[in-house]
């Protein structure tokens, strides 16, 4: 033991011959194949959800009379037959659920708009205060 | 130099010493790995979940849907069509389930997530709850 330097700090002053009782090998071998087994199989997504009213098939009639209907397309948003940016459209379906607050919101994403987009714009609207979200298509 | 950087400093030092730093790492990124992740099963194809503001969180993750980016569809890990979504669906709603998770493709089509949209109405189910992950830092 004298030989060790006196200088440089040991954090494991153990007895030789006790360690080498038992080989660390097999050990590091089932601890790798743990840590590659955990670094595979764990997911570190942290998942968030938007909540949104299943699309009504029947009797959308008069619902979408009263509804707002923000249409998304892949040239920009449009309310009301008007292309308008994202905050105009939050702008605008806010003052209209102010006067009728039971007022849905219908999202009518076009065919080729991706998903991402639209999760944008229910973002955006959800932020504004808007709760009563749908997403509906056109009628093929 | 040479000498005092070995792990006892000695003639006599043996491999163990020489690997304990290394075990010490692969320890703490074993256990970094075990806490810091959670398992989870592996989806039939691959889904990119889109990305939003929205804070809420899911909650138990029950019944998933899975929403490929070229508008296939899996439900509980098993990929099908819509005539097998359709049954999927009528089976768990009569079974009294009505919690449904909506795992979409960012890229895929919207409309393709109207569709399902309207299938889960159509067995009953009345609030969708789509899956995203918040932005990156």
């Amino acid at each position: 033991m004298s030989a060790i330097p006196t200088t440089r700090p040991s954090l494991a002053p153990r007895n030789k011959a006790r360690r080498n009782l038992i080989s660390l090998t097999p050990l590091i071998d089932v601890v790798f194949i743990l840590l590659v087994f955990f670094m595979l199989a764990s997911s570190f997504l942290e998942w968030r959800s938007i909540s949104l009213d299943a699309p009504k098939k029947t009797a959308a009639a008069p619902s979408l009379e009263r509804a707002v209907l923000v249409e998304v397309r892949d040239d920009g948003l449009r309310l009301g037959g008007e292309m308008m940016s994202i905050d105009r459209v939050v702008q605008r379906a806010a003052a209209a659920l102010q006067k009728k607050p039971d007022r849905p919101v219908l999202i009518r994403p076009d065919d080729e708009v991706p998903v991402q987009d639209v999760v944008m714009v229910l973002d955006a609207l959800s932020a504004g205060g808007v709760a009563n979200l749908s997403l509906i298509r056109r009628k093929p | 130099m040479n000498r005092s950087m070995r792990a006892t400093g000695g003639r006599r030092t043996n491999d163990d010493d020489r690997i304990l730093p290394l075990i010490n790492v692969v320890f703490l990124l074993l256990i970094f790995f075990m806490l810091a992740g959670h398992l989870a099963a592996t989806d039939p194809f691959h889904v990119e979940p889109p990305v939003s503001a929205s804070e809420t969180e899911p909650g138990d993750m029950g019944h998933v849907i899975l929403v490929g980016t070229d508008g296939r569809v899996a439900f509980d890990g098993q990929v099908i069509d819509d005539a097998g979504l359709k049954a999927a669906l009528a089976g768990a709603a009569e079974a009294g389930v009505s919690d449904f998770r909506l795992k979409a493709d960012s890229t895929a089509p919207a409309v393709r997530l109207v569709e399902i949209m309207e299938l889960m109405r159509a067995a009953g189910v009345e609030k969708v709850h789509v899956l995203t992950v918040p932005k990156a830092l």
